[in-house]
């Protein structure tokens, strides 16, 4: 653990105007630390809404905070954020959270019937890329016991293309368009009680 | 395990020829180093947990007067009524289990040269490093009333007991009945505190007492997220309507304050007089009284420090963070102190293991909530500029929530802004 923490630093220097290096390194927690104030020791949430950002793979996570910064995800805070870091920070970030558990830490209000109808439709349209039962996190983020406030934001995002994922380009254009039929095929089927199945059953996950 | 590699072996290396040469006065110390940390609001309790993530070996003593803390931060949602106090409550068992010796009394003295701190229990506590995150204190500018008033006329401005007395005050209100607020001028805690205050102050008077209002008086011609806080009065409050129940009234209107009566709770400016139901005088601030005592603040009442390790420019060894700091570009907020307390923490640990301290990087996220579903913020991420001597915003980062967000971003927002205090209270105190 120690030893990872060192070469996962990096140094930099400061210039000042005389030319003089201040010199100092700039290590993964100092820049990780700040993001727990919203997103909690660690990177796990105690919710109601801001979202796990623990276990997240590393790979991800750096296309999100790059997608942030860029204006091509929609955000609340996090866009002015993320505009903070340079590329080889937000790499040092995202290994640093790629690296803890994913804690879920919250008992999340749930409906047993909508659990059950969520499990159906997660089996139908989410499992082929949010394997195990939204655990997984080697791909693609986990959802399993993620805020529910925050999926529930995300899934309406996706679907009404404010959150377009035409400008993800870490997908290939195959996944693009089976992301995109299934959120269709969600809404065209079983319309706002399938977006409150999905999210009651990725919050009941424990 | 213990790696060494290159850089490690330079730092221990470089240290003991250090020591060595000038004998430091560390020989009989704890294995890891003590510290003193002098108040547990976000900024002490922070640093006090980082340090023990640190390193688990240096011995940290936090000295707070109070078992329980009350978070300014959400306070007012208290006085709206969203919150009950038991809600903004906090203890201090998550940092006993990491290790922390929690002391509750009340610091009175710190010895720079002998380094150590005194207390009002008559106890003495060795450090190599203190840290003194007090929080604020309140001068009292107005001819009429002092301190010893504000059982009559709260300041609520350090919460608790004196957020009881202002909220106990709203409600035993009639219908009718006129809230003033006198802001203070620039620098204080929480700079959009007094206008979230009237926001949630007006949220519960448009449900209960409509016949009722909110008057802000104000020294100061422009205040903090102003433009989203009149947005969203206008959209929820009638601002600027004859119905309002919000009035702002900066100096251009109604002048300064020359004299406040807390028994009648009258209050007199250059134009105008006042006479509110219940009045919430938040008092001109200064660092906590520790910090001045000690020495450690400037000509204004605040105090000076390095902006990387936050050590005092006035005493060597003793850290000054939170509201009591001068930290250039970062606002005196709950965030700031936590922010600023792992950066002190990661410092310390450095020092206290003869290694140079990193970088630092510095963030504040600050939320404020103007009524149901309607919440905004600020974000800064911050660096050290090293020519200027200044802790700055990175260029092109930060920033408000735009003032044309929908609906539904100030919806987030909230829920976003109710995220961001449960977890930096597990991030502060554990």
């Amino acid at each position: 653990m120690k030893l990872k923490a060192i070469l996962g630093s990096a140094c930099i220097l400061f210039l000042t105007g005389s030319g003089l290096a201040v010199g100092a390194e700039l290590s993964a927690s100092m820049l990780a630390d700040t993001c727990n104030g919203c997103h909690g020791p660690d990177g796990s949430s105690y919710g109601p809404a801001s979202p796990t950002i623990a276990g997240t793979n590393k790979d991800y996570m750096l296309e999100t905070m790059q997608a942030f910064r860029d204006g091509k995800r929609p955000s609340t805070v996090m866009q002015r954020i993320a505009k903070g870091y340079s590329d080889d920070e937000l790499k040092l970030i995202a290994a640093y959270f790629a690296e803890k558990p994913f804690g879920r830490l919250v008992d999340q209000a749930t409906d047993p019937a909508l659990v059950a109808k969520g499990k159906e439709i997660y089996d139908n349209l989410c499992e082929d890329c949010h394997e195990k039962d939204g655990r997984s996190a080697e791909d693609y983020p986990a959802l399993a016991g993620q805020m529910m406030p925050y999926i529930e934001n995300e899934l309406r995002d996706l679907i009404s293309g404010t959150r377009n994922l035409e400008n993800n380009e870490a997908l290939s254009s195959k996944e693009r368009n089976k992301k995109q039929r299934n959120l269709k095929e969600l809404v065209d089927t079983h319309g706002e009680e399938g977006i409150a199945a999905v999210v009651n059953f990725f919050g009941s996950q424990k | 395990m213990t790696a060494i590699n290159r850089r490690t072996f330079v730092q221990l290396a470089g240290a003991s020829a250090f020591a060595g040469t000038l004998g430091l006065p560390h020989v009989a110390r704890a294995a890891g180093g003590k510290v003193v940390i002098i108040g547990g609001g976000p900024g002490g309790a922070t640093t006090a947990r980082y340090l023990k993530i640190a390193n688990p070996d240096i011995d940290v003593t936090l000295i707070e007067p109070n078992e329980l803390y009350h978070t300014c931060f959400m306070s007012n949602e208290v006085l709206g009524g969203e919150r009950t106090i038991e809600q903004i409550q906090v203890g201090y068992d998550g940092l006993k289990k990491l290790g922390v010796n929690v002391v509750h009394d009340f610091a009175t003295g710190i010895d720079g040269g002998a380094k150590t701190v005194a207390t009002k229990g008559g106890q003495s506590f060795a450090f190599d490093r203190c840290v003194v995150a007090p929080g604020i204190d309140f001068q009292y500018t107005h001819e009429g009333i002092t301190e010893a008033d504000a059982g009559n006329v709260p300041h609520a401005w350090k919460a608790g007991e004196q957020t009881v007395i202002l909220r106990k005050q709203l409600e035993a209100m009639e219908d009718g009945g006129l809230v003033a607020i006198v802001a203070p001028a620039d620098p204080f805690r929480c700079p959009p505190g007094p206008y979230e205050r009237a926001s949630l102050i007006a949220g519960y008077l448009k449900e209960h007492k409509p016949k009722s209002k909110v008057i802000i008086i104000d020294p100061k011609e422009k205040f903090a997220k102003q433009g989203l806080f009149v947005g969203a009065w206008k959209k929820l409050y009638g601002f600027e309507t004859d119905n309002s129940l919000i009035e702002w009234l900066p100096f251009a209107k109604v002048g300064g304050i020359s004299k406040v009566d807390a028994a009648t709770r009258e209050i007199t400016t250059d134009f105008e007089t006042f006479k509110p139901a219940v009045l919430n005088y938040i008092p001109q601030q200064t660092a906590g009284k520790i910090a001045i005592d000690a020495g450690l603040a400037g000509d204004k009442g605040w105090c000076p420090v390095d902006k990387q390790t936050f050590e005092s420019k006035n005493v060597a060894g003793v850290h000054v963070i939170g509201d009591a700091a001068i930290a250039t570009a970062m606002p005196k907020s709950g965030y700031s102190a936590n922010s600023q307390g792992k950066v002190t923490a990661a410092a310390i640990a450095a020092m206290l293991a003869g290694k140079e301290p990193v970088a630092p990087s510095y963030v504040n996220t600050c939320y404020s909530i103007a009524g149901k579903d309607y919440g905004f913020s600020v974000a800064a991420v911050y660096r050290y500029n090293a020519e200027k001597d200044v802790i700055a915003g990175v260029e092109g980062a930060g920033g408000l929530t735009p003032g044309d967000a929908s609906a539904e971003q100030f919806k987030r927002e909230v829920g976003y802004a109710h995220s961001w205090y449960n977890n930096i209270r597990k991030d502060s105190w554990g």
